[in-house]
Order: structure tokens, then sequence, then C-alpha cells
């Protein structure tokens, strides 16, 4: 009641502030002449007594400040006249406000930026039903298909057999789905086309979509039924897909697709914003139902292990409901069952059996690959951002420091009428939030458009990435808080400074005492500023000279002028191992006859291209060693070194006479004859997979340099190349060429069209999956380190350029306020070079002192990176010393110009300057 | 000069101005000559503090304003005590003295 009461009087006194006003002002003066009459009756004269009256009980305006200042409608007056009052100052002094705004639309820009990537990446969950229920069995990221054991006893990947042993046997799951751990790129040919096109699919297990609770947006989505021999095949696409490509059409529920050569019935459209499992770029177009997978054997076999698995949790508060519990239950039920299928693992692994578990980790962002590839990435440019802001900060403090002491008089004004020192600060920093504000809304809009080339640069090479960096209420809560601190952390030392004024000195006119104080600061917000640049400057560089290492490095591989061709050939109805070698030669002669082209290669796979196979061998007559990683390998046809531009070392490369029934033939790369044949003495030797029995299958024809073809930073794998068809006796062919390699004369991309119509001209059934060059996909590699590098080098440009204008700012400051003494120094037989040095001495000074600051602080920062950099040393001398240079020399050459203006000052004029 | 006035004890303010106007309307300076008159001297209140109280006070209901001309011809508010103030005095002044009675007996205890 007494609330309410207290609100509708404050309102009332708002509203009718003027009436309060005089009213408050009648009763103090009549106060205050009450007070003298008394004075006046016992004998002083009317001046006497009126005085003896404030002294004793205080000015009438005083009083009034006091009483009004206390009410709460006094404070939102307060704000808005404030916010009035700054408005007006900002706009008398546009220079300035426009300086500081775009400071800080930059920097918190930046910060908005990387939020809007963080929020998007890390902290956005799928967008299914109560996503909190989903659990993972698995805790890492490893891919695709595997036999044996897995990495440090962790199972992740699960086989279709093991699959449904746990989904059945753990009731706590209201369901269990399975899905392939990589996607799949399929071709596809709708009613209306052709030809097929190539998209991306997954094969999922039919409950997939009831396990991760989203229902379809039109038609139905896959179920249980769908995913057994005896059903019809039926797909799912993705929205997107239906939006794009077939315009809404409703006429595609229903109609039937080539999918790799299966027809499939489309049985409907998934949510809008569903993309799947796994946030990465390029979701899948269709979802197909595991049971279409087309290596059969895969479902049939417990050995291959390549799913995935979700499961939703049943919402129960029993005890063994609990995560931790189903964990024990799931590591239960994985021993039973490997104990049972002992027979399809080494018997050496057998003693590791026990040690195998499972590991539940929480999956309402599905299964966090993108979330894992990007965490420390993500964490460095948040650092590196935040620090940029501060130096914002730090500049921006400085201007408004250098303002204040130009405001001196008027404050000590303010503050002789009866403003309170808090009313005063809440002024400025009324201004300093607005001015952030401002800077915040502006960045909000530089977060969005650099956002989105953020996402370009992060995903180079993917078609579509189903993260959006248009601003969400997250993001927009992000700027306007954090616009909020930055223009308290900017404003409130300044406003303490400014606010400090001393009436009585102020106004006559010295104001000395403060104004040191303030520059004193002021010096070492430029020490801090430049500490920091030179943090963010090396940073810079050392990423960037890692960048180039990384793709200037020697690769064992020529990417100029190479063209790199995937294929997807038609997996159903396709070819016999008969067809193979005339398909294979059909493309190698016909590809050749394109003019520009100079050499053409078939392999199953090419360098840095993401894929990676690798088996254990045995060598002839050496017992099997199974230390290391075992060995990658690929099939490649004739001519495949030359074209990548791979060196032979010894013997001979794979070549035409390397065809079935001629003998086995193997090149291996340098790591592989080391390691197997330390003495040199590999050419002639024979090997083989699988069994010890085989170790006689491949000769060892040549050896070849080291070339990278999984890992850029780390040594090369050892390798073994085998021909495109030559397979080991009484097993059948694994791996087709589905890679072709070009070596063209001049730019690559321009045989492009020629090559597409000479491969549908082999076979049209081929798709061609996609056409680039050689420097692309590998420089696709290199995506997050380039965005972090280039980033940081924005960051380290701003940085330097905020120093400079601080530097210069201050010193040009510094110069007008002393320009009667300079005046005075040259009268006395100074000469330009003395007062140039005088100007600069103190620029230099605090450039010295920030670097010794901020060089072992950028030593201390560049420990942290040294995980992140590839053949640069977090301390290089080199890189220290050029960008402190830089820094100083830029900093120096900004102060000079106010210095040299200084130094031509006439003292003449200087002297009538006051 | 005479001897400085003493600040008063945090709170009390209110209590004293409520307790004058219990007596009859008043304005904020017949208040604060009441207060120094029997309080004989010791407690001066400067004109800030007053009508902040003033104020508050009226702000809370406990008192209400009202103008009206003073003996020499000015306008002056003169103060009343609501309902609701009279009780808040006796409440006020009910504690006040047990309060005092319990640091009386703490002071002789020794």
């Amino acid at each position: 009641m007494s609330f309410l009461r207290k609100i509708t009087r404050g309102l009332r006194s708002l509203f009718r502030k003027e009436q309060f006003d005089r009213e408050l002002s009648e009763e103090l003066s009549t106060f205050a002449e009450l007070a003298a009459q008394e004075k006046i009756k016992q004998g002083m004269t009317r001046q006497e007594a009126l005085r003896a009256v404030r002294l004793e009980r205080g000015t009438v305006e005083i009083a009034r400040e006091e009483v009004r200042s206390a009410t709460w409608e006094s404070f939102v007056e307060g704000l808005w006249r404030d916010i009035r009052f700054a408005l007006r100052s900002l706009r008398k002094s546009p220079g300035f406000t426009a300086v500081v705004v775009l400071t800080l639309t930059l920097g918190i820009g930046a910060n908005t930026a990387i939020f809007t990537l963080i929020n998007a990446v890390m902290l956005q969950k799928l967008p299914v039903r109560n996503p909190e229920q989903l659990y993972r069995l698995g805790d890492n990221n490893n891919c695709c298909v595997m036999v044996g054991l897995q990495n440090d006893d962790s199972f992740v990947l699960y086989s279709y057999s093991l699959y449904e042993y746990l989904r059945d046997h753990t009731p706590q799951f209201e369901q269990l789905a399975a899905f392939e751990s990589y996607i799949s790129d399929i071709s596809v040919r709708s009613p209306h086309d052709a030809s097929a096109e190539p998209y991306k699919g997954e094969f999922v297990s039919g409950n997939y979509f009831q396990t991760l609770g989203v229902g379809a947006s039109f038609g139905r989505l896959l179920i249980p039924q769908d995913d057994s021999q005896a059903a019809p095949r039926v797909a799912v696409i993705s929205y997107r897909l239906w939006q794009q490509r077939f315009g809404f059409s409703r006429a595609v529920i229903g109609s039937t697709f080539d999918i790799g050569g299966v027809p499939y019935t489309i049985a409907g459209v998934a949510p809008p914003q569903f993309y799947g499992d796994t946030l990465r770029s390029d979701p899948p177009d269709f979802w197909l139902p595991l049971v279409g997978e087309p290596e059969k054997w895969r479902l049939e076999s417990p050995n291959p292990e390549w799913l995935y698995l979700i499961g939703r949790l049943k919402p129960d508060s029993k005890p063994e409901f609990t995560p931790a519990s189903v964990q024990a239950q799931l590591t239960g039920e994985l021993q039973q069952w490997l104990n049972a299928h002992r027979d399809i693992f080494e018997k050496r692994d057998w003693d590791q059996i026990p040690r195998q578990h499972i590991t539940l980790t929480a999956a309402a962002r599905g299964v966090e690959q993108m979330q894992t590839d990007y965490a420390l990435g993500l964490r460095l440019l948040a650092a590196l951002s935040v620090l940029l802001l501060m130096i914002a900060c730090a500049n921006i403090a400085n201007l408004l420091l250098a303002r204040g002491s130009a405001n001196q008089s008027q404050m000590a004004v303010r503050l002789a009428m009866g403003g309170t020192r808090l009313r005063l600060m809440q002024q400025l920093l009324t201004e300093s939030v607005i001015l952030s504000l401002v800077g915040g809304l502006s960045g909000l809009y530089v977060a969005y458009v650099g956002g989105h080339a953020l996402l370009l640069l992060a995903f180079r090479g993917a078609n579509y990435i189903p993260i959006s960096a248009r601003p969400s209420l997250p993001v927009l809560l992000f700027a306007v808080g954090l616009s909020l601190i930055t223009g308290i952390v900017f404003g409130i030392a300044p406003a303490w400074m400014n606010s400090r004024s001393d009436p009585a000195e102020a106004l006559r006119g010295s104001g000395r005492a403060n104004s040191e104080k303030s520059s004193k600061l002021q010096k070492s917000l430029i020490v801090v500023q430049v500490a920091m640049s030179i943090m963010l400057l090396v940073g810079a560089a050392l990423l960037t000279s890692s960048l180039r290492n990384l793709e200037k490095q020697n690769f064992g591989f020529v990417t100029e002028g190479r063209l790199i061709v995937d294929l997807i050939y038609p997996e159903a109805g396709g070819y016999a191992d008969s067809q193979l070698p005339a398909l294979y030669r059909g493309l190698q002669t016909s590809l050749s006859q394109i003019p520009g082209v100079q050499s053409v290669a078939l392999s199953t796979y090419s360098p840095l291209d993401g894929d990676n196979w690798n088996e254990w061998v045995y060598i002839e007559g050496r017992p099997a060693d199974f230390t290391g990683v075992a060995p990658s390998w690929l099939r490649v046809g004739p001519h495949y070194f030359e074209t990548v531009g791979t060196r032979l070392l010894q013997g001979r490369v794979i070549d035409e006479r390397d065809v079935p029934g001629a003998p086995r033939a193997a090149v291996v790369n340098e790591t592989f004859a080391r390691k197997y044949f330390p003495k040199g003495d590999a050419i002639g030797q024979h090997f083989g997979t699988n069994d010890v029995k085989n170790s006689g299958a491949f000769e060892i024809v040549g050896i070849v340099e080291d070339a990278k073809y999984q890992d850029t930073r780390g040594p090369a794998y050892p390798t073994f190349f085998w021909p495109l068809l030559q397979v080991p006796p009484g097993e059948p062919l694994r791996g087709w060429a589905r890679t072709i390699e070009l070596n063209v004369a001049g730019r690559s991309e321009n045989v492009e069209p020629a090559v597409r119509q000479a491969i549908a001209g082999v076979d049209p059934r081929i798709t061609v999956l996609k056409v680039q060059s050689f420097g692309e996909q590998v420089a696709l590699n290199f995506n997050q380190e380039r965005l972090i590098a280039r980033l940081t080098e924005l960051f380290g440009a701003l940085a330097l350029i905020l120093a400079c204008l601080g530097l210069y700012g201050l010193t040009a400051y510094s110069v007008a306020r002393r320009t009667n003494e300079i005046g005075i120094r040259m009268a006395l037989g100074a000469d330009r070079g003395n007062v140039l040095g005088l100007v600069l001495r103190s620029a230099v000074a605090q450039v010295g002192l920030g670097l010794a600051i901020g060089i072992p602080a950028a030593l201390a920062g560049g420990h942290l990176l040294a995980s992140q950099l590839y053949r640069v040393k977090s301390y290089d001398p080199v890189i220290l010393g050029a960008t402190a240079l830089i820094l100083a020399a830029s900093a120096i050459l900004a102060a000079s110009v106010p210095a040299r203006r200084a130094s031509r000052v006439d003292p003449i004029i200087a002297l009538r300057h006051e | 000069m005479p001897e400085k006035p003493s600040d008063l004890i945090q709170g009390t303010l209110d209590m004293l101005i409520l307790k004058t106007l219990a007596l009859e309307p008043m304005h904020g300076y017949g208040i604060s000559v009441r207060i120094e008159q029997i309080s004989k001297g010791v407690f001066r209140l400067n004109a800030g503090s007053l009508f902040l109280a003033i104020q508050r006070l009226e702000r809370d209901g406990l008192i209400d304003g009202d103008w009206q001309p003073t003996e020499n011809n000015r306008r002056a508010k003169y103060y009343s005590l609501t309902q609701k103030g009279r009780k808040r005095l006796n409440e006020e002044t009910r504690e006040w003295g047990k309060q005092v009675a319990a640091i009386a007996r703490i002071l002789e205890a020794s």
C-alpha cells in the first residue's frame, strides 16, 4: 500500500515537477525567512541575519538539491536529463563521438560476431523434442569403419549385431537409434530428371526419427517397419531440399527416386530446422533406412563396427534410470556380447575384453563433432576479441580523460553550484553508456555481416551450413550486456577523475594537481594499450606464419595445375569386377585426349581429401609387427605418382603392366620402407594383409617419397600403394577408383566442362560428385587455422591502429597543453630538435614501458598457443623483434605528427596563448 | 559562538518530528524551533535534513501538509499527524522506551 503510494506520489511530482519545485522552494525560503526574522528580532541587520541563517542551516539551493535528490523520481529525471545532456554534448563534438562509436562498433562487433559463432556452434541444442533426454553411447568421434576392439577401450562404433543386442536389453531407453558415423555421397535421379545428381545421404535405423523426437513437416518419417529387407524402400528428404529443389511440390511425396541404382519411394519431409544427429556442414539431404546400405555384408556380419548410437532415456526417477546406472548396465551388456563373440577378435586382444566399456555422454547437442573440432579455436578467438575490446576501452578512456580535462572548469562550476560528485559521475557514466550502446547497436550489424563472413571462412568449401549468423535473442542480450559493461569499464575511471575537480582551484584557472593525476592515468593507459597490442600482434604473427608454414610445407606432392575429380558409381546394377579394367581404361583414355591435359591417373582416394584406409601388414619371413599405427593404403593406376607430383626414389612406379593376373606389385613410401626394412632392402621383398599366409602376395617394386594424406602436421603415415585391380589371393576386390587426378597445363579449372563430358561419354550412369583444384582440396584442411589467423591479423591491425591513435591523441593533447611552456623554451633558445625530443621522449617512454610489459606477457601467451603452432617457436625472436619494431615505429610515427607541429610553434604566438 | 549542536541518532529525527506534530499542526521552521527549544539547543536541524525527513514522512502517509498563511503574510505548509502517523508514533515511542531502558541497564550493570 505505502509502496504504491510512494510511486503515485513520485509520479505526480515527476509530472508536476514545476509545481513540486516551486512549492519546495517556497517552503525552504519561508523557512530561511522565518529564521532570519528571529535573528533580526535579536538585533541583527537583515543582511547579517540572512548570512547567519545560511551558515547555520545551509543554503536554500543546497537544501533543495538534497531533498530532491533523495526521491526515486529525481533519479529517473536526472537520468533523462543526463541522457539529453549527453546527447547534446556528443552532438557538439562529432569527431570525438565518431571515433569512439567506430572503435566500439569494431570492438563490440568483433566480440558479438565471435559470440554468434560460439552460440551457434557450441551452445545450440538439437532442434528436437526434449533434447536433454538424449544420450550417446560413446565419448569420442572415431569414425567410419573399424574392426576389433576400440581405442582406449571405450566403445564408440558399433556393429549392427551389437546394436540390436544393446537395443533389446536396455529397457531404460524409450528408443535406441543407430546411424552411420559418416554421411555418404549418393547419386540421386528424380523421376523428372535424365541424369543423376550428387547428394548427401545418411543411413539410419527405422526408429531414428522416433528416438530424436521429430515429426514430419509433410508426409511421414521413417518407422521401424521400413528398416527390414522385406519392406519396400522408402526415404525421407530434408526440408531444405524440398524447398529449394522441389519448390514444396506435394507430388514429390510418394514418387519414386533412383538412389544409387535402387528405387526409393519418398515417404515424407523432415522439419525445417532439422539437420540430423550431428551439426555439420552439408548435412544429409536424404535419410535412408540402414537396410539400404549398399555394403550389405556390414549388416550381416558382427565384425564391422560403423554405427553411432543415440538413445532417449525414459523420464523416470528410479535409480536404475540415472545415466550412471544405465552406463554401468550398458558396459555389462557389452561385456556379455563381446564374450559371446570372442571369435571375431584377434586372440592377442582377448585379454583386453574385460576392460572394454561404454561411456554414456549427454547428446542434447547430438554428436559433438564440430563442437570438439572448434572448441579450442573458438576459445582462442574469444580471448583475442576480449583483448581487442580491452584495448578499445583503454583508448576510449583516454579520449574521455582528455575531454574531461578540457571540461574541467565546467565541472568545477557545477560542483560549486551544489552538484554532488555522485551526480556528476552519474552524468559522465550516462554519456559513456550511451556511447557504448550506440556502438553496441552498430556492432550488432557488424556482427551480422562479420558473422556471415566468419561462417564462410570457417566452412569454406561447404555448399550449405545449418548455422545462421542472424542475431538471435541470446546474441542480442549478449551485445546489450557487453555494451553496458563496456560503457562502465571505460567510463568509470574518467568519470571518477573528471568529477574530482576542486572547484576553487579549477575556477582559478590552474587545476594543475588534477590534470597531473589524470595525465598519469592517461600515460598508464597508453602503456597498457601498447602492452596488450603487442600481445595481439605477436599472436597474429605467430598464427599467420604457422598457417603459412602449413600451407607452404613440402607435402610430398604438387598442387599446381592439378585437378581432382570425385565420382559416384552406380552402386546396384553397377559393374562386375570383370568390367572394371575396360571402364578404367576408358576413363583414362578419354580424359587423356582432352586438350591441355598432360597426365591422368585413377585412385581410390587422393591426398588430404579426408579419406584414409589402413590395415596391418605381414612381411614375408618376419614376425608380425603391430607397433605404431597400421599402414595406410590406397589403390592407384598408371601415371599416378607423376600426376600428383610425388617423386619416385627407387625402383619403378605402378604402370600398365600391373593388371590382374600379372605378378602382384606394390609401391611403398619411405616411412613404410624405413619402418619394416630398416636395412634399406625393401625393393624385391614381399608382404600381404589379413593373414600371415598372404605375406608373399605382393612384391615391393618401388619406393616413393613420403607424402601427407591425412595428418597435415605430423609426419607422413607408413603407406603402401596397390595397383587398381590386383587383389590378394582368394579375396574380393575392395576399393574402386572413385578419384581421378589430372595434371593440366594452364588454368586447371578451364577443363572442367570437358572432363564432365568425357566421363559422361564413358558411362552416363557415373555421377561427378565434385571437381576442384588440388590446391583448394588441400586448402580446405586449414579452414580453422585460416579463420583464426585471418581474424587475429584483423584484430592485430585494429590494435595497432588504436595504439597509434591513442598515442597520437595523447601527444597532441599534451602539446596543446604545453604550448605556453614550449613557447618559453623556444624563446629561451631551445631549437626545433630540442622541442621534438622533449615531446617525443615521453611517447618513447610509454611505448618502451608498454613493450617491456607486453613482450613477457606475449611470451607467456605464446606458450599457451604453442600447441596450435606449426614449425614456429612461440618465442621466435625474429617475429617478436619484428612485431615490436613495427609497433614501436608506427606508434612513434603517430606521436611525431603532433610533436613536429609543436616544434614549429612560433614563440610569440605561443606566449600569447594564455 | 554556542556549543556545536549534536548530531541526531540515526533514525530518531522522524520520531521527533512526529512527536512535535502530535501537539498541533506546524510548518517546517516551527518544527525545527520546537525541537531546538525542547532539546535546549542540543539538536539544531539544517533545512536539508529537516525537509528530507518531512518529505519522507509525507510520502509514507504519516503526516499531511496543508498550505496556510503565516503570521507575517507569507504562505507556509502546515503539517499535521495522520491516523497512521499517530499509530506509528505510539509504536516508536514504546520501542524507544524499551531500548533506552535496556541500554541504561547495560550501562549501569558494571
